[in-house]
């Protein structure tokens, strides 16, 4: 039950995402050259502190209805939700991933008064390229899976969605081994640095 | 058949490949989820039958059934003995197919990503393929092919192992995603450039893609190959049907694609996932009477990261290495060295990326740290930063051997000069990683004082290193810049060095610009005169600060006089914002100076606000600090507030007004103390962010816009201890309390703040905020809600019965 690590994820930003992630809607905002070329310039500060890292494992279930997802090593998640997302799907990947700290210290010592406007900036690239790094562990997975006849899930679920209680971040954080990537969790399981996340996706 | 007699039949015709192994075996009874190596072993006659039936259909080659023959595969389903079963497989394909038919010992990806890349040391990558190597050799493959690579770090790891055994034909094929690039980000040229150069003896793409995709990537490889490229496309676009995966594409429609493929330069052709026997034969009827196009050139002048490339084109704009990552007379960066850090550098790659650099040296000469340590470290770090290649900077043999075997790309090697000892450790070095090395005609420490005697040593080193394979093309002459100062000759040499190598010679060549000014005032003048004569004597690169503007833009403007920037498209690209710059502002009547404050605002014009206040405070309209709040602050960030409801500005927009409003504030706030301004105080808001929760941002926005329409607000910050909370209140006797959580397992703490400050008696209203805060929360808890920033001045104006 090793995780594989992905140690530098590639960074390709999602624009369009952050975009709309800091409010931005194509019919109705209207941005002058100036507050774009300052809005770009802010995301281009983001790249060198970004340094996506990532973990997964694959892990066979089983389900049993109608809410018990059971994982080796008596490990369980428990959530009507989850179990109907993988209803179809006899393994699960379990994923993670972090922008590491120094984009962190950056956001706040931005958003602490340094410079707001490139803070909130930061912290939507941040929060949009970390979910990107996740997209990536999924399409290395598709790519794999190819072979074996194999595919994931179109979507992912994490915890803190619907009744997939945030408390279970604990034990994929455990079993993705996120230390490894200086990834550590809080007493109320919260992810630190901030910008890091965890899902689980289906096999079928 | 050994490696000389497969080049030799690749000469002669288009080598037909075998199709697809995997579904050819589950179609012919191999279970799901079984290890197929294990299978095959157990069902010979089933895998042997595949075999044959491709040599049937035409098959020149059949590849052994061991793709996940390695032992961090083969450990998943208990298998130890990883030679044996390698050995077995081999000698299976080989009593299939006999004698007539090329047997291809099969390398798959380990599934784990290589250092730098993932958590598998590079060296233990290349021990685990040297063991399933080990075997297929023994079960008498022919050659070698590494496929179905998405981490080129992998796919040289896997090369080397083989390179490391003996002599093979070894061919390595990638697999793209649709957008033309391997998951890692590689695209197909940069995978090339890096593979031949390490010596793969083909190169080329499999599976991913039908064979439409497949054929652009062969299209735009050839042109830069050295080797044979090979393809070995899916049948069609895989889909998804039920729960199996499918590929749709006819033995006849993908036959239809051989003639193209040829004509793209496809030098071996076979099919990967959904092809079967009669795909194969299709191919091999399509192409019996097609003769091959064999690589156009025989080297090339070209370097490459893991995830771009440069190719060093002599008729294109000079080239620049960003020369920044260098200890030397640099404080922070020795001690960013010296601690382990990277971001430093990270920056520095980033920023000379921006300003122009194609290439970036990197050298960590550091007295009294492990040099090949740290040069390990920034390769990695720059890896995941940069797409640009990098020069390997440094005089040690260690350091340099450290770099080009961890390198995920095709080096630059700074550099190899004239004295024997060097030349005999770095010239086999820089041929076995296939390194292009820049010529430092030195010799026993001096430097040749004219360009002759420069161009004796450049000949010999260049007889040495065609010993070891090396062309012209993948050497880099140093013209050895001299500071004008000390010899007013030394510059004129250095260009004759340069013409020399250009005119002559036939080779490229480099300089190191800034070293003609030293010692002299206002250098950039000397350093950007020198370049652009440079420039017209050949040179094909240089060494320079990428954000010295002067010398970019001289180096812009020589390009364009040297016919080398066609068109002067860069020169114009580069210059297109300047020119606007320049240009006047519209028409229509000038804005009064109490207008500039206000549009400042409404522009979130940080830079400008200071001054714009200042000024109108000294115009002759006479106005005081508190009329300039009242009648051109706030109306404007009301007014931006309004076009953030709109959605017409967006999240920055409103923050960047916010700031500019802040800051106009503090510029007036003696002003208004003094003037005993009583606007400036509407309440005082409370604001934390509850036990547990670590996540503030959104808070802090708040905040900001709180302060901006004239509140006091006393801001706990983040985690924050319910009993502190209510010290607050009852010290501080806020107007309104603001509590904001991100997450459901630390929202409850709003409620344990709550109900303690009534069962305190403290009446304060409460508004709550959050990701996952809603108004059916809040209001169960008899709170208020606000969504964002803008809601939360609104809400408490609301409840304070201000607006």
């Amino acid at each position: 039950m090793t995780p594989l690590f992905f140690e530098s994820i590639p960074v390709t930003l999602p624009r369009p995402a952050i975009y709309r992630r800091l409010g931005y809607r194509k019919e109705a905002t209207r941005i002058s050259t100036g507050q774009r070329e300052e809005v770009e310039g802010y995301i281009a500060d983001a790249l060198p502190l970004l340094q996506l890292k990532g973990s997964a494992l694959r892990l066979p279930i089983e389900l049993e209805k109608p809410l018990l997802i059971s994982l080796p090593g008596g490990n369980t998640f428990a959530s009507r939700k989850l179990a109907r997302f993988l209803k179809d799907a006899r393994e699960i990947v379990l994923m993670g991933a972090t922008a590491g700290t120094a984009i962190m210290e950056a956001i706040q010592a931005d958003i602490g008064g340094r410079n707001v406007t490139r803070g909130v900036v930061l912290d939507a690239t941040a929060s949009e390229v970390v979910d990107a790094g996740l997209d990536w562990i999924m399409g290395y997975f598709r790519q794999s899976l190819r072979r074996e006849g194999k595919t994931l899930l179109n979507s992912r679920f994490s915890a803190g969605y619907g009744d997939f209680a945030l408390e279970n971040q604990q034990l994929m954080h455990r079993l993705l081994q996120m230390d490894r990537l200086n990834v550590t969790i809080t007493e109320s399981c919260l992810l630190v640095p901030e910008k890091s996340v965890t899902a689980v996706t289906g096999i079928v | 058949m050994n490696k000389g007699m497969i080049k030799t039949l690749l000469k002669k015709r288009i080598l037909i490949l075998d199709g697809a192994t995997g579904t050819e075996l589950q179609k012919r009874g191999m279970p799901a989820g079984v290890c197929p190596e294990r299978w095959c072993t157990e069902n010979p006659e089933i895998i042997q039958a595949v075999q044959r039936d491709y040599r049937e259909a035409g098959s020149d080659m059949v590849y052994t059934c061991t793709f996940g023959g390695n032992r961090l595969k083969l450990s998943e389903y208990g298998i130890i003995d990883v030679k044996e079963i390698n050995c077995k497989l081999a000698v299976l394909s080989r009593q299939a197919v006999g004698p007539g038919v090329l047997v291809a010992g099969d390398i798959g990806p380990t599934g784990r990503f290589v250092e730098p890349f993932g958590d598998l040391p590079f060296e233990e990558a290349v021990t685990v393929f040297k063991e399933q190597v080990a075997g297929l050799v023994a079960g008498g493959v022919d050659l070698f092919v590494i496929e179905t690579m998405m981490d080129i770090q992998e796919a040289r790891a896997a090369l080397l192992a083989i390179k490391e055994t003996g002599d093979y034909f070894t061919i390595v094929t990638m697999t793209y995603e649709p957008d033309g690039r391997t998951l890692n980000g590689t695209d197909p040229v940069t995978a090339l450039i890096t593979l031949q150069s390490l010596g793969a003896d083909a190169v080329g793409c499999n599976c991913s893609a039908g064979p439409e995709a497949m054929m652009e990537w062969i299209r735009a490889m050839k042109p830069y190959a050295t080797v044979p490229l090979a393809a070995k496309p899916n049948a069609g676009i895989p889909r998804l049907v039920g729960k199996t995966t499918t590929f749709d594409m006819d033995a006849r429609a993908f036959g239809a694609f051989s003639k193209p493929f040829a004509a793209a330069g496809v030098n071996l052709l076979g099919g990967c996932c959904g092809t079967t026997p009669d795909h194969i034969g299709a191919l091999k009827r399509a192409l019996e009477a097609t003769p091959p196009t064999p690589p156009r050139r025989k080297s090339l002048a070209a370097v490459s990261s893991a995830r771009g490339h440069v190719i060093l084109d002599r008729d294109k704009p000079l080239f620049v290495i960003g020369e920044r990552i260098n200890p030397t007379g640099k404080k922070a960066l020795q001690q960013e060295l010296r601690e382990g850090k990277t971001s430093l550098v990270r920056q520095m790659a980033r920023e000379q990326e921006d300003q122009g650099a194609d290439l970036l040296d990197v050298n960590v000469g550091v007295p009294g740290i492990d040099e090949p340590l740290a040069m390990k470290s920034l390769l990695s770090a720059l890896a995941g930063t940069t797409g640009l290649p990098l020069v390997i900077d440094s005089p040690k043999v260690d350091t340099i051997e450290a770099a080009l075997r961890l390198y995920p790309g095709r080096a630059l090697l700074n550099s190899i000069s004239g004295e024997r000892e060097k030349m005999d450790k770095l010239l086999p070095l820089a041929a076995r990683y296939g390194a292009m090395f820049i010529l430092l005609p030195l010799l026993d420490g001096e430097i040749p004082e004219t360009a002759a005697g420069r161009g004796k040593v450049v000949r010999d080193v260049y007889r040495a290193a065609r010993r070891h394979g090396f062309t012209k093309e993948d050497i880099i002459v140093d013209g050895l810049v001299m500071t004008v100062a000390a010899n007013p000759d030394a510059p004129g040499e250095t260009l004759k060095t340069v013409s020399w190598c250009s005119r002559s010679f036939g080779c490229r060549t480099v300089l190191g610009v800034s070293n003609v000014s030293f010692g002299m005032p206002e250098r950039k003048w000397l350093n950007a005169a020198f370049l652009t004569m440079a420039q017209a004597s050949g040179l094909t690169v240089a060494i320079v600060n990428p954000a010295n503007l002067e010398l970019m833009a001289m180096k812009k403007a020589a390009d364009v006089f040297l016919g080398k920037d066609r068109g002067a498209a860069i020169y114009i690209e580069s210059f297109r914002d300047g020119e606007k710059t320049e240009k006047k502002p519209a028409g229509g009547a000038p804005l009064t100076p109490s207008e500039q404050v206000h549009q400042a605002i409404l522009a979130g014009n940080r830079d400008d606000i200071v001054a714009l206040i200042a000024g109108l405070l000294k115009s002759d309209a006479g106005l005081s600090a508190a009329r300039i709040v009242e009648e051109f602050m706030i109306p404007a960030i009301l007014r931006v507030g309004e076009l953030y409801e709109q959605k017409t500005y967006f999240l920055p927009q409103l923050i960047a007004s916010a700031e500019a409003m802040k800051k106009g504030l503090d510029h007036l706030e003696p002003l208004l103390r003094a003037a005993k301004f009583q606007g400036t105080s509407k309440g005082v808001i409370l604001l934390a962010t509850v036990q547990g929760d670590i996540h503030d941002i959104g808070k802090n926005i708040v905040a900001l816009m709180l302060r901006n329409y004239g509140y006091d607000v006393i801001d706990l910050g983040k985690d924050v201890a319910t009993e502190t909370v209510i010290e607050h209140m009852k010290k501080c006797k806020p107007d309104v309390v603001g509590l904001s959580a991100l997450m459901t397992t630390t929202m409850i703490a709003m409620k344990d703040v709550m109900e303690l400050a009534r069962r305190e008696g403290l009446k304060t209203p409460f508004i709550l905020g959050g990701a996952v805060v809603t108004d059916a929360y809040a209001t169960s808890l008899g709170a208020a809600y606000a969504r964002d920033g803008v809601e939360a001045v609104r809400l408490v104006e609301k409840l304070l019965k201000i607006s």
